[in-house]
């Protein structure tokens, strides 16, 4: 399950929808709005998303980690307007064993990082912003494509 | 023929923002004006064919010899077109054609008549637009039982055909897939030059910084573009945006798309710049 969701967001419902018996390890992710970036002060951060593509490929990527790892998956990402601390993003795998669970957490959240069309912009103390650059590199492998 | 469609061009625009006669101009190799053009395609559905006009505006060229229905008080834009013509016949069923839509065809036509034919009962019979899926009320079917609902809007101050058959929940034929910018209406010499070099109309949506260089979120954009690449090419020279195919990626109706997709009137546009979620 992939969600998008305005701030503020809540993971509780998809860690209970993940939890099971059979599962004995269970790893999560949560991606918090940091307070400073490459030496600057930041108040806050606006997430926006292209929602269509956005939870069709998030869909599809949870689909396929948890099909390579064998585990149960989910995450949920955050929209509009957040300050320092507030939850951006959270992915979860629960697994028989812990080995398969970290190593899905870690390519989830990476693949939502690269693959899922989520901008955004950071404003600054003093009252600047910014969109902030994000990786080419889904676009130089032609992921997803 | 008392069974017979009426036909009901309506050419009474004021082609404000095309600068002359959007009927009398001739856009294809046939010779045609908009207006002779349209009276044809009407007269093959049709028994009697009408020229909807403006009082005291004159016949525009290739509508010579054709009965003038004048607007009637108490209506403003087609709306007072059409109950001019209910008024000359209250019990005929309307196949209304606006003159400023150069690439209608006589198959678009004949869909809706058929329709009509099934249940005569019927107020009105018209197309979703493949852009935005609201009803195409300048090519479509007003049936007797139409004029009552048509003379309560107006008497209302409504006026707005569209707005009339999206209140009154009018089901919508699709158009066929080939005839998706079929219903392209010209307003603008830019729309004419569009039609006359192939041009279709997308839409497009802009996100993140690109959104902010563009100045915009949405727009349509009538585009000769064959293929995703063309269009990046053509979007990049034209707002002097950096669209290189490196870095920015395009998807085509919500999914990823490479370069060479061909594209479609009426399909979404993205492009994306890299992402930064997380």
């Amino acid at each position: 399950m992939f969600l998008l969701g305005n701030h503020p967001i809540d993971p509780a419902p998809l860690r209970r929808e993940l939890a099971a018996d059979d599962c004995g390890g269970f790893v999560f992710f949560e991606g918090r709005v940091r307070d400073h970036h490459e030496g600057r002060t930041v108040t806050g951060l606006h997430y926006e998303a292209y929602r269509e593509l956005a939870e069709k490929e998030g869909r599809k990527l949870v689909r396929e980690i948890a099909l390579k790892h064998g585990v149960r998956a989910a995450a949920i990402h955050a929209t509009g307007d957040l300050t320092p601390g507030d939850l951006a993003v959270w992915v979860g795998a629960a697994a028989a064993h812990r080995e398969e669970a970290f190593a899905a957490c870690r390519e989830l959240i990476d693949a939502i990082k690269a693959r899922v069309p989520i901008w955004k912009r950071e404003s600054y103390a003093g009252g600047s912003s910014g969109w902030v650059e994000g990786c080419a590199c889904a676009a130089r492998h032609g992921e997803g494509q | 023929m008392s069974n017979a469609l009426h036909g009901l061009l309506l050419a009474g625009g004021k082609s404000s923002r095309m600068g002359c006669d959007k009927a009398s101009m001739v856009l294809g190799d046939d010779g045609l004006t908009q207006a002779g053009r349209a009276l044809g395609i009407l007269r093959q559905f049709c028994g009697p064919v009408y020229l909807s006009l403006r009082e005291g505006q004159p016949v525009p060229a290739g509508g010579e010899g054709v009965p003038v229905l004048h607007d009637v008080p108490g209506a403003q834009g087609p709306l007072s077109g059409i109950l001019a013509a209910f008024h000359q016949a209250p019990g005929a069923a309307w196949l209304v054609l606006a003159c400023d839509l150069p690439l209608v065809h006589p198959g678009l036509l004949a869909r809706l008549a058929a329709r009509y034919a099934e249940d005569p009962s019927s107020p009105f019979i018209a197309y979703a637009s493949a852009l935005d899926g609201l009803p195409e009320p300048l090519c479509a079917i007003y049936g007797p039982s139409a004029f009552p609902v048509l003379g309560r809007h107006a008497a209302r101050g409504h006026f707005c055909p569209r707005h009339i058959l999206l209140e009154e929940s009018v089901p919508l034929l699709a158009l066929p897939e080939a005839d998706t910018g079929a219903l392209t209406n010209l307003n603008t010499p830019q729309d004419v030059a569009g039609v006359r070099t192939g041009a279709r109309e997308v839409r497009v949506a802009w996100f993140g910084h690109l959104a902010d260089q563009r100045g915009l979120r949405e727009e349509r954009v009538a585009t000769t573009a064959e293929t995703a690449g063309d269009f990046r090419r053509e979007m990049s020279d034209l707002h002097r945006l950096d669209l290189d195919s490196g870095v920015v990626r395009v998807a085509v109706n919500d999914e990823f798309a490479l370069d060479g997709h061909r594209l479609q009137a009426g399909d979404r546009v993205v492009f994306l710049s890299p992402f930064a979620g997380g």
